[in-house]
């Protein structure tokens, strides 16, 4: 008889990020049954799930839920940033582990969570540095009015600024707004290069909807010339917005079908990918020690890690690889790949863009 | 600063702590209520009460421009930000709120008092410095009016360093600053300021 392990699963499965929460929820699962199947482990795994249905004042109760009603010390979930920090206090009183597996906007490293998606250093970043280059330094930023909307559209604005670019505008909706009016005259008006997408859900389907009537107008808005870029549309909520994510530009470190991701490929997104990894990355960590379970993160990332361990024991980030891919025919297709590069919370090793070299003048 | 703290009275002082309903207003309530502060609480806005306000406690998260009854930056009372992201961007809006001191969320039983002694000081410095500041600017404001004034004083037959001299005595006499006297003696000497009706025969 194996040994039982609770793990914790908190994703709203409804709500404006419902597709997300399911994505992951989906990965995380199949992480479980693969290990329950595997003869070599002397544990099963079993989920102990809640779902705050989009209510962010429920995340922090039903993880306390979790932890206090279960043997459950792990958690795999939470997708907006605002739920994470709901929660973690609950997870420092209660000794308890989250792990999170949706991108974000950086500037955390909490002991008590490990972050198994990108952070601006592995999504952001790169992506401006390749698409200025390639379409221009003129911005028009739009996001979700949430720390995810407003520190990603910060940094896109010093990472333009500092390449010599220039912001155009920068407008906000609340959760679930889809009043993208005003969005769409201000660009229409000021006729950016690029429009960098940091709403979430249907803000976001609607704002992608508008942009497609907006180029079906003038071509000048066309994504080959205007191109919207995100950091966090995956595959998965792209049957959301059908043929008005043409021509998207995303980055992350999975897109379906690129390859390049560690274990097994296969998956509908990088946050079902992300996910799966955690619950994989969390049972390497266990090394076939049912009671490691109880022990705090920290205890766990302690060396000698097991082989595959992409976490890194002082961020509790993971090393992730950097891919870029846009829409096309319904699908990501890859147009840029970079290797696999630490993540760096805090963007202390970032020396800002890569500048020409100096040459000798004689 | 310097010296000693001087330890504010803080029993009966007034807190308004602006943070959507939580548990980290529960907990700094109960740690401001220990200290002997009233607690009063407001969200969204801020409202006529911060006015009324000894402390402020705000809400770096999810805090936004408009909240409070002043300008970004000129509370008239000493503010604490209540961070619990430490994305930069928030940073910066707290700082533009005028955070004279901070206090990280969660709040659990401690932190409340040492934030509420430094902010203390943090805000009378900030007075004290917005103060001088302003006294100088006058002075800078005022300078054309002292060059208008010994030039007038002048026309009265004075060389300039006698001008000067003389508004200087009429400064002491009146019992005003330099400036002051200098804006009297334009008022009295200046044909345009006779067009006022502000000249005074003497």
């Amino acid at each position: 008889m194996k040994t039982r392990i609770e793990i914790g699963l908190l994703y709203s499965r409804s709500g404006s990020y419902a597709l997300i929460g399911e994505a992951c929820r989906t990965g995380a699962l199949a992480a479980m049954d693969e290990i329950n199947a595997d003869p070599a482990q002397p544990f099963t795994l079993v989920p102990v799930e809640r779902d705050p249905g989009g209510n962010i004042d429920l995340y922090a109760p039903m993880c306390e839920d979790i932890l206090r009603g279960s043997g459950a010390r792990h958690v795999i979930g939470c997708v907006t940033s605002w739920s994470r920090k709901e929660v973690i206090p609950v997870l420092e009183r209660m000794g308890g582990t989250l792990w999170y597996a949706v991108p974000y906007e950086g500037f955390e490293a909490s002991d008590h969570v490990a972050y198994t998606h990108a952070c601006p250093n592995q999504h952001l970043l790169p992506l401006l540095d390749w698409a200025m280059p390639a379409y221009g330094r003129r911005a028009y930023l739009v996001g979700s009015n949430y720390i995810w909307g407003w520190e990603m559209n910060r940094l896109a604005r010093a990472r333009v600024a500092a390449a010599g670019g220039e912001v155009l505008g920068e407008r906000y909706l609340p959760i679930g707004d889809t009043d993208v009016a005003r969005m769409i005259d201000e660009i229409r008006a000021t006729r950016p290069a690029f429009i960098h997408n940091a709403l979430i859900g249907p803000s976001s389907y609607a704002f992608m909807a508008a942009m497609r009537r907006l180029a079906d107008e003038d071509a000048r808005f066309a994504p080959d010339r205007c191109p919207v870029l995100s950091c966090n549309m995956t595959e998965c909520e792209l049957p959301a917005m059908g043929d008005d994510a043409a021509g998207l530009i995303a980055a992350g470190p999975y897109f379906r079908g690129a390859g390049g991701w560690p274990g097994r490929d296969g998956f509908g997104s990088s946050h079902e990918a992300a996910a799966h990894a955690a619950v994989h990355q969390l049972a390497g960590l266990l090394a076939g020690a049912p009671a490691r379970a109880s022990a705090p993160l920290a205890d766990l990332l302690q060396a000698p890690l097991p082989a595959g361990c992409a976490i890194d024991p002082q961020t509790h980030h993971t090393t992730l690889p950097v891919l870029i891919a846009q829409v096309k025919d319904g699908a990501f297709r890859v147009l840029s790949r970079q290797a696999a590069v630490a993540g760096d919370p805090y963007l202390a090793q970032d020396r800002g863009q890569p500048r020409p070299a100096l040459r000798v003048v004689s | 600063m310097s010296g000693r703290l001087q330890v504010p009275p803080l029993g009966g002082a007034r807190a308004l702590i602006v943070h959507r309903p939580h548990v980290v207003v529960q907990a700094l309530g109960r740690q401001l209520t220990a200290i002997g502060l009233k607690v009063d609480t407001a969200w969204p806005e801020a409202g006529a009460a911060a006015l009324s306000a000894d402390f402020v406690f705000y809400d770096a998260d999810m805090g936004h421009d408009g909240q409070f009854p002043w300008a970004p930056g000129a509370g008239p009372v000493p503010m604490i930000a209540l961070i619990g992201s430490e994305a930069p961007g928030r940073i910066e809006w707290a700082l533009r709120m005028g955070a004279d001191a901070q206090l990280l969320k969660p709040v659990g039983d401690g932190g409340a008092y040492s934030a509420l002694l430094i902010a203390r000081v943090a805000f009378e410095a900030r007075q004290r410095l917005a103060a001088e500041v302003a006294g100088l600017k006058a002075r800078i404001d005022a300078r054309q009016t002292v060059v208008h004034a010994v030039v007038l004083l002048m026309g009265q037959g004075r060389d300039e360093s006698t001008a000067f001299d003389h508004l200087r005595q009429l400064a002491m006499r009146w019992r005003v600053s330099f400036e002051a006297a200098a804006e009297r003696v334009v008022a009295q000497l200046d044909p345009q300021e006779a067009d006022h009706g502000r000249r005074r025969s003497r």
